[in-house]
């Protein structure tokens, strides 16, 4: 009885730490499999390039510009007029946008897009048992299906990192403009404050969250099991262990950026 | 009292107790089996009748479970090369499971699958894919691919495992549609065909490399009689041609009847018996004889 309980309550805790040691070995796996000859997935990789691109910009612009505009523009600027410091935006966005909102929303839009169109297609493939009749014909689907997703969706991730960024300082721009000023001030402390550390932080975070991502959703599709109603809770899954993941590795990403370089601290 | 120090006694040598026949451990659940039956194997004799021939497929004390649910429990099996086999058995007792262990998609808990006398479990990768090119497979639901057409699925294996130029390629992909009825169909996706559309084209598939070993799971569910006759003569004629070992699981008695060279019966995880399928259609085993005979009145019911 008092084990049936502990069974119940530990179980899935456990089955989470196996789940999470199983798609860091995927991880591995997708990376020897992407480096090791021969290289059959370049037509799989752009198609799947294209196909999340296709998905992901216009609900990237959408997102990153009414973002943009809401969070970090109109709160802050509505407390900067406080201190009569509404130039001050453009410092305060590299800070907001460029370090934590693009790589955010970036990450937050892929996952949900062409995260979980990933989680279906493997899923479906994996319930129709077509994975297991690729492995019988000696096609490797780590190699052929997992390796050109999880290359596409870094490579996406991280494009659409930059293009956030553009999309999110004209958000704030919208924002500067909503209280009348004029954007020279909002410029100078942007680039004032911008540094090429923030840049390749940046765009390195969101290019690592797309890993997270491709290998969650990854993961989830090709261990679904069930039917269709296990194809479904697979992306469901995918989705939020992709989110925990991104949110954890951001922590990470920050706290050692922060410490190893010590000068983006310093506001100017 | 022994002293716990003394090291001079030799510590006996350490045995893993062999799995007790006929008796259920507590700690895992046999489908089909309640607990407090005493002897859930009194039907299994294991008897393996001669096939007089050799065995390309050895099963040997295969164990596998899923969670707590043990699928197959101590599995003997023999498929006798250079004839048809076939597995019978009721619903879900573990033979689409058995296939999987023998082409390497699963592994088992205990035991191991000799494949011309070659352990399974314990290839690499690259040996497996090696003796995966002596396979040919038609999975229970057909398992095409979804983003390529009928032709291509059926071009897939000789585009991966052979040099041959496009026109040969079309060639014996054409004749194998044809065979199988589905010449019209070529252009056709996976999810505009029906069920037993599928199912051929799965079967044309797994023939094309003509393999050495093929499985069939279930190649005539779904299929009308008349075109699961004919698909019988197909196996037929096609084994006639190249030979090998095809092993076909069926719960149709007519396809047992037509094709079968050798029968085995699959229950709770174990065979019964297996021999020549004449012998087996006149066991006078009481569950092999209800099996093979469709009766109602026998050790197998409904739950
Ligand atoms: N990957 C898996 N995980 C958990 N359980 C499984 C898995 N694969 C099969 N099973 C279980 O194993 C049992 C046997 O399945 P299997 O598909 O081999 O049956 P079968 O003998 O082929 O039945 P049928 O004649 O209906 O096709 C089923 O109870 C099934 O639920
Ligand atoms: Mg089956």
């Amino acid at each position: 009885m008092v084990r049936a309980v502990a069974d119940r309550a530990f179980l899935p805790a456990k089955s989470l730490f196996e789940q999470v040691g199983n798609m860091m070995i995927l991880t591995g796996k997708t990376i020897t499999a992407a480096i090791k000859p021969p290289y059959p997935y370049g037509g799989e990789f752009i198609s799947q390039f294209l196909f999340a691109l296709q998905l992901c910009w216009f609900p990237m612009m959408i997102s990153t510009i009414a973002f943009g505009f809401g969070a970090p523009g109109l709160q802050a600027a509505n407390f900067l007029s406080l201190f009569g410091a509404l130039d001050r935006l453009g410092g305060f966005f590299i800070l907001a946008s460029v370090r934590e909102f693009a790589p955010f929303v970036t990450a937050v839009v892929v996952a949900g897009v062409a995260g979980t169109a990933i989680t279906a297609d493997l899923g479906a493939r994996k319930i129709r048992e077509e994975l297991d009749a690729l492995q019988v014909l000696g096609v490797d689907p780590i190699k052929n299906l997992v390796v050109p997703r999880f290359l596409a969706l870094m490579l996406i991730t991280g494009l659409m990192d930059i293009y956030a960024l553009l999309f999110g300082i004209t958000g704030g721009i919208f924002a500067e403009l909503a209280y009348g000023q004029p954007l020279g001030g909002f410029f100078a402390t942007l680039f004032n404050n911008a540094s090429v550390t923030d840049l390749w932080g940046s765009i390195l975070k969101c290019t690592l969250f797309g890993a997270i991502i491709a290998v969650v959703c990854a993961y989830k599709g090709m261990n679904a099991s069930g039917g269709a109603e296990g194809v479904g809770r697979a992306v469901n899954q995918a989705v939020v262990i992709a989110f925990l993941g991104v949110f954890a590795f951001n922590y990470v990403f920050t706290q050692t950026l922060l410490a190893t370089h010590p000068e983006i601290s310093v506001i100017k | 009292m022994a002293d716990i120090d003394d090291r001079s006694v030799e510590p006996e040598p350490y045995e893993e107790p062999a799995p007790e026949l006929g008796r259920l451990h507590r700690d895992y659940v046999i489908p089909g089996v309640s607990p407090d039956e005493d002897n859930p194997y009194r039907w299994h004799t294991g008897e393996k009748r001669d096939h007089g021939g050799e065995d390309a497929i050895e099963v040997i004390d295969v164990v596998k479970q899923f969670g707590r649910t043990r699928i197959l429990n101590g599995l003997n099996l023999g498929l006798p090369d250079n004839q048809i086999s076939m597995v019978l058995g009721p619903s879900g007792t573990g033979k689409s499971v058995l296939i999987k262990h023998i082409v390497g998609l699963l592994y088992p808990d205990a035991g191991d699958i000799l494949v011309h006398g070659e352990s399974v479990p314990n290839m690499t990768d690259d040996e497996l894919f090696e003796m995966r090119k002596k396979f040919g497979l038609l999975f229970q639901d057909g398992a095409l691919f979804g983003s390529m057409n009928i032709y291509d699925n059926v071009a897939f294996p000789l585009r991966q495992h052979t040099d041959k130029s496009e026109e040969e390629i079309g060639e014996i992909v054409n004749r194998r549609l044809r065979e199988v009825g589905l010449a019209e169909a070529t252009e056709k996706m996976p999810n505009e065909l029906s069920g037993g559309m599928r199912k051929r084209a799965g079967f044309a598939r797994a023939l094309v490399l003509d393999p050495a070993i093929v499985l069939f799971d279930e190649p005539d569910s779904g299929l009308d009689p008349v075109r699961t006759a004919l698909l019988c003569e197909l196996i037929r004629e096609v084994h006639e041609e190249n030979g090998g070992c095809y092993m076909v699981i069926s719960h149709d008695l007519g396809t047992a009847r037509r094709i079968a060279d050798f029968i085995a019966v699959l229950w709770k995880g174990r065979i019964v018996e297996s021999g020549p399928s004449a012998e087996l259609f006149e066991s006078d085993n009481e569950f092999v004889s209800q099996f093979l005979n469709a009766e109602t009145v026998g050790p197998l019911a409904m739950d």
